[in-house]
């Protein structure tokens, strides 16, 4: 009887885009998961910290952008607008932006039944993904 | 009890575009969709066609959508569906006659998965068998239920969309070879179910579990699939 344990190395069951892609979709939606908990607790933390009403903390909750507490009556926003933060809102970002993205492929995927059309797709998406990705950043890193 | 059985019906030599034809007959509620149909083409209407074989859940070949649902029509009976009954083809594939759809693509793509144990090794000096043990069995016990029957595959919104997509189904057969023990062909079938039209095409829709006859866990195993394909667990 054979009980030996039954695993396929990668070199011999390879990893394809597709399935790079599939297993990456997972990982970046734990990783959002990940992120909405870390901000939930940090805006709470900073909400006692700094005063903040229940709006304001929601406001700030999920990207941490220091826009988001912009022309609010804090007094100062600074402690908000720090390098920790902006990095936290970033990963964020272009966690949930690249997420949303590769949903967006393979949705689209399924209606594209040639080759050529599915490379534009992704091509294009990506294109799209990176243009809003500089914009967002831009926002977060200069606001 | 009156039955109103509404079928989608075409005949290529003679129609254009399908339409539907409307019959009304005395049924036991007891009796299956089956009988109604076997009814109408004894006394109603000789040119009705559709497939049937064994008639008893077993065969695969009576998968139709009854009342906009695919369905075994030996296994579904009137009282279940109701007086108005509604019997079209199987969505998806071409119709090639009334009720009858050409099956060549789904098993085209089922061919694609290599369905037939996979092993050159010799077998065990000691024996005549390659053994397992219940447990080893008991992991694809479930999906060598299939009968092929593709319910699962023409519910599919992913195949509705792209035909290309290899179908629950094909993912079914793969899931029976590659979680056996016996069987060493399961790189070859993963690097074809991790091409663009295999597994990934499943969105978790869960309509192929729903039209399953025989209750298997269509989406769970193409889960199991997926994950096989990133991790190499083959348990």
């Amino acid at each position: 009887m054979n009980a030996k344990p039954r695993t396929l190395p990668l070199s011999k069951r390879g990893m394809s885009f597709e399935t790079f892609m599939w297993a990456f979709t997972r990982a970046t939606a734990l990783g959002m998961y990940g992120f909405i908990l870390f901000g939930v607790v940090g805006a709470l933390a900073m909400g006692a910290q700094h005063s903040m009403t229940f709006v304001e903390v929601l406001r700030w909750a999920l990207v941490s952008n220091p826009g988001h507490v912009e022309y609010t009556n804090l007094p100062d926003i600074t402690p908000f607008a720090s390098m920790f933060w902006r990095l936290v809102a970033s990963g964020m970002f272009l966690t949930a932006g690249s997420h949303g993205i590769h949903g967006v492929i393979v949705v689209l995927d399924d209606y594209l039944p040639k080759d050529n059309q599915r490379n534009w797709n992704r091509y294009l998406n990506m294109a799209m993904f990176f243009v809003v990705a500089a914009a967002g950043l831009y926002i977060i890193w200069t606001a | 009890m009156e039955v109103t059985v509404k079928i989608f019906r075409y005949n290529p030599e003679k129609d254009q575009r399908g339409n539907y034809v409307t019959y009304k007959i005395e049924a036991d509620p007891n009796d299956r969709v089956l009988d109604v149909l076997e009814h109408i083409k004894g006394k109603e209407d000789g040119t009705l066609s559709f497939r049937r074989s064994c008639a008893h859940g077993v065969c695969g070949s009576d998968a139709m959508r009854i009342n906009g649902r695919n369905m075994l029509a030996c296994k579904t009976l009137v009282r279940d569906v109701g007086a108005n009954i509604t019997v079209e083809p199987l969505l998806g594939l071409k119709v090639a006659k009334d009720l009858i759809v050409d099956m060549g693509p789904f098993f085209d793509n089922y061919k694609k998965m290599l369905p037939y144990l996979i092993n050159d090794n010799p077998i065990p000096a000691d024996g005549k068998e390659r053994l397992q043990s219940p447990e080893q069995r008991a992991r694809f016990d479930e999906s060598t239920k299939c009968i092929l029957c593709a319910a699962c595959t023409t519910s599919c919104p992913s195949f509705w969309a792209n035909d290309e997509y290899y179908g629950p189904a094909a993912l079914v057969t793969a899931h029976r070879f590659i979680f056996d023990s016996r069987d060493e062909g399961a790189d070859q079938r993963l690097h074809v179910i991790s091409e663009t039209n295999g597994s990934v095409r499943c969105h978790t829709a869960y309509n192929c579990t729903e039209a399953c006859p025989r209750d298997i866990h269509i989406t769970q195993a193409i889960g199991e699939i997926k994950l096989a394909m990133v991790t190499g667990k083959l348990e």
